[in-house]
């Protein structure tokens, strides 16, 4: 039954940017005059849980190596460190 | 306002030669850097950060840049929306932080590029390389790819009260 409804989602979207009227009924079908009552979906649940995770790790890897982050993303001052070749 | 078939069709064309390319572009980036790090000779390396910093500004940038542009396009000139779905706001979400961080590092590279070409043959070893920005970008832009191809049903809070709207205004 749900790869019949998939089937026909598929068939009707074939494209990117046509109207959403198969998903939007597949939400709309919950409680349409209760905006409150909708849940949000589990795929994006996850999707949260997983970037939540990537970013402390990031954090994490940013404050224990001390080397990059965003205030490092301006060029240094100075080019000496490198041993840049003097005219 | 939604677009007319055709110039959906164009807009969309534009968004996915914009997106492919950037992903595209970001493959090369990283091949490049990949030579810079693991590569001994010194004129390979010094090539590599020049090519990194040509491809970045010249292919990443506009492409990123245009890809972010058609991309805002397409959602508000169809009916999904820019924040009525969730992987059209996810995926606008993290095109607009990978952009942020493109334009972010971008001056970096230049610099590092600069180095490299002055910098003595025995310290090019310390220049290192640049691997986990463009790893990091790649999988954000497959990520995005993934949302825009299979479209996760689901609908913000904002959609069902934009639908909700437009239905009580559709009742006679």
């Amino acid at each position: 039954m749900l790869l019949k409804q998939d089937a026909c989602v598929k068939k009707t979207t074939p494209m990117t940017d046509l109207p959403p009227s198969p998903v939007a009924k597949r939400d709309s079908n919950v409680k349409p005059d209760h905006e409150s009552t909708y849940s949000t979906p589990r795929w994006v649940k996850v999707f949260g849980i997983i970037a939540l995770v990537v970013v402390l790790l990031l954090i994490i890897l940013m404050l224990s190596g001390g080397e990059h982050g965003p205030w490092r993303h301006t060029p240094p001052s100075s080019a000496i460190e490198y041993g840049v070749q003097q005219p | 306002m939604i677009l007319s078939p055709r110039l959906r069709k164009c807009a969309l064309t534009a968004h996915l030669t914009c997106a492919v390319g950037w992903i595209g572009g970001v493959v090369a980036y990283l091949t490049l850097g990949v030579a810079a790090v693991t590569s001994q000779d010194a004129q390979t390396v010094r090539a590599a950060w020049t090519a990194m910093a040509l491809i970045g500004w010249f292919a990443l940038v506009p492409l990123a840049l245009a890809a972010l542009l058609t991309g805002i396009v397409m959602s508000l000139g169809t009916k999904w929306g820019l924040f009525r779905h969730y992987w059209t706001l996810i995926s606008f979400v993290l095109t607009v932080l990978a952009v942020v961080i493109l334009l972010l590092h971008m001056p970096t590279v230049s610099f590092q590029a600069d180095v490299a070409q002055t910098a003595e043959d025995t310290s090019l070893a310390g220049l290192g390389g640049d691997l986990v920005h463009p790893g990091l970008g790649l999988v954000v832009l497959l990520v995005i790819q993934v949302l825009n191809v299979y479209k996760p049903p689901g609908m913000t809070p904002y959609g069902h009260r934009k639908q909700h709207e437009q239905r009580t205004e559709a009742r006679p």
